[in-house]
């Protein structure tokens, strides 16, 4: 900041002024590099386009929070619940961050006065549950993370006003199902990650709505089998995780359809043999599994009902994930072998 | 001894979704990382960091990613970056391991 006007630095008037200058300048490099002295105090940054508050203890948790605050964090507290007028004033509001607390509940008005919220995080909290009308003005809503909460189960009401949603975080809770429709509306919806849950089945229309849902993340459920028609209303889907769930049975028209998989994850289920013509539909994919794929840790029964993913294997083997950890577990002729060893002298 | 295999997976499920690693990838909703050893934070040319991570002020290498990717939002108090963090030692081992070999040349 140039301030060198030679008139004013010669009169005493003047140089108050310049060191005043100098004064407000540190304070607002001060303010804008958070280098608050006070450990207690949140860290302020501000910039043209607002303010970014971020609160974690030692920090006092501020009563106000300047007009213009587009980001807010509030982590680490030990709070279950937060005052229901603790958006009051905050109308540009875009991000809010308030990861690990332990909130157990919110106000059905809470969210009321920030229409233009974008991202909202409440990961790890300790909420059961959410009430229809909660998102009624959240429009905006890019980004919703629940995760690492305590839902046993959903609604679709509760979601109801999302339009704009485009990841949504419902992993590391006890769901143990979900309700038909979850998705009906969320034509934008790019990522959904259910994963760490307790999901047995899954509605057979549970992917029905997106138009280019992109990833689906299911590892680390309880899944038994992988239906025909789950995956069906989602032909443009790239990364698909069924890892670590207990699948033994896979319809042979499971994929058929997926045009772009980038990745394919089964490993860690109790798969055995897999259906004729499931693994050459996959084949036909331009991109053809770019990113990868893991069959690790199944109990195949290398035998004549494996030819196709042989033949699949061989021509992929450049793609596929931790080859010494997917071997035959039968029959007693081939136990321990590897699969791509078994699928080579096939 | 870090499996770079298991990092790459890691990375694939629980970062790939906001970050690329090529040399020339695109930033998305969190930067693209190539060239991050050896870096300040909040440097990826293009990418617009909040004001925390860009004053973060340290090199990026294994011992910062070890400590970062425990627990992000402790580490940059005021990241936007949603992630709560990999509590085994091993994953961030992979994890880095091939974060090493994926983000150089």
């Amino acid at each position: 900041m140039s301030s060198q006007n030679p008139e004013r630095k010669q009169s005493l008037v003047g140089w108050d002024s310049h060191l005043s200058r100098i004064f407000l300048l540190l304070l607002f490099v001060v303010s804008a590099q958070g280098l608050t002295p006070n450990p207690e105090a949140c860290l302020v940054f501000s910039s043209v386009n607002g303010s970014s508050i971020s609160c974690q203890p030692p920090a006092q948790i501020p009563h106000s929070l300047p007009a213009d605050t587009i980001f807010l964090a509030v982590e680490f507290f030990n709070l279950t619940q937060l005052p229901a007028d603790f958006l009051q004033g905050v109308p540009n509001l875009q991000e809010l961050h308030l990861s690990s607390n332990r909130l157990e509940d919110f106000s059905p008005k809470f969210l009321l006065p920030v229409p233009q919220l974008k991202v909202l995080d409440l990961t790890r909290n300790s909420l059961t549950g959410l009430f229809p009308g909660f998102f009624r003005v959240s429009a905006a809503l890019c980004t919703l993370v629940l995760k690492g909460n305590q839902l046993k189960f959903l609604e679709a009401s509760w979601l109801h006003g999302l339009k704009a949603l485009r990841h949504l975080d419902l992993s590391e809770n006890q769901l143990h199902s979900l309700p038909p429709g979850l998705l009906e509306n969320f034509t934008d919806l790019l990522t959904l990650d259910l994963s760490n849950n307790q999901l047995q089945t899954l509605p057979p229309d549970l992917l029905r709505g997106p138009l280019n849902l992109e990833r689906l993340h299911l590892e680390g459920n309880r899944l038994q089998v992988l239906g025909e028609g789950l995956l069906a209303p989602q032909p443009k889907l790239r990364y698909l995780f069924l890892n670590d769930n207990r699948l033994a049975s896979v319809a042979a028209g499971a994929f058929r359809g997926l045009q772009k998989l980038d990745m394919l994850d089964l490993s860690n289920n109790l798969l055995t043999t897999v259906p004729t013509g499931l693994w050459t539909s996959l084949g036909k994919a331009a991109r053809n599994l770019k990113d990868g794929f893991d069959i690790s840790n199944n109990p195949w029964i290398c035998d004549q009902n494996l030819a196709d993913l042989y033949r699949w294997l061989v021509a992929n083997e450049n793609k596929m994930f931790f080859r010494n950890h997917t071997r035959c577990a039968g029959p007693e002729a081939l136990k321990g072998q590897t699969l791509l060893a078994a699928a080579e002298s096939h | 001894m870090a499996d770079a295999e298991a990092g790459k997976k890691i990375f694939i499920q629980k970062c790939a979704q906001c970050h690329t690693v090529e040399k020339g990838g695109k930033h998305k909703t969190g930067p693209n990382l190539w060239g991050l050893f050896g870096r300040k934070t909040g440097q990826a040319p293009g990418f617009s960091y909040t004001e925390a991570n860009k004053n973060k002020g340290i090199i990026w290498g294994e011992q910062t990613l070890m400590e970062y990717l425990e627990n992000p939002k402790k580490y940059i108090p005021g990241t936007k970056m949603i992630f709560a963090g990999l509590k085994k030692k091993s994953e961030r081992e992979d994890l880095i391991e091939y974060l090493k070999q994926a983000t150089s040349s």
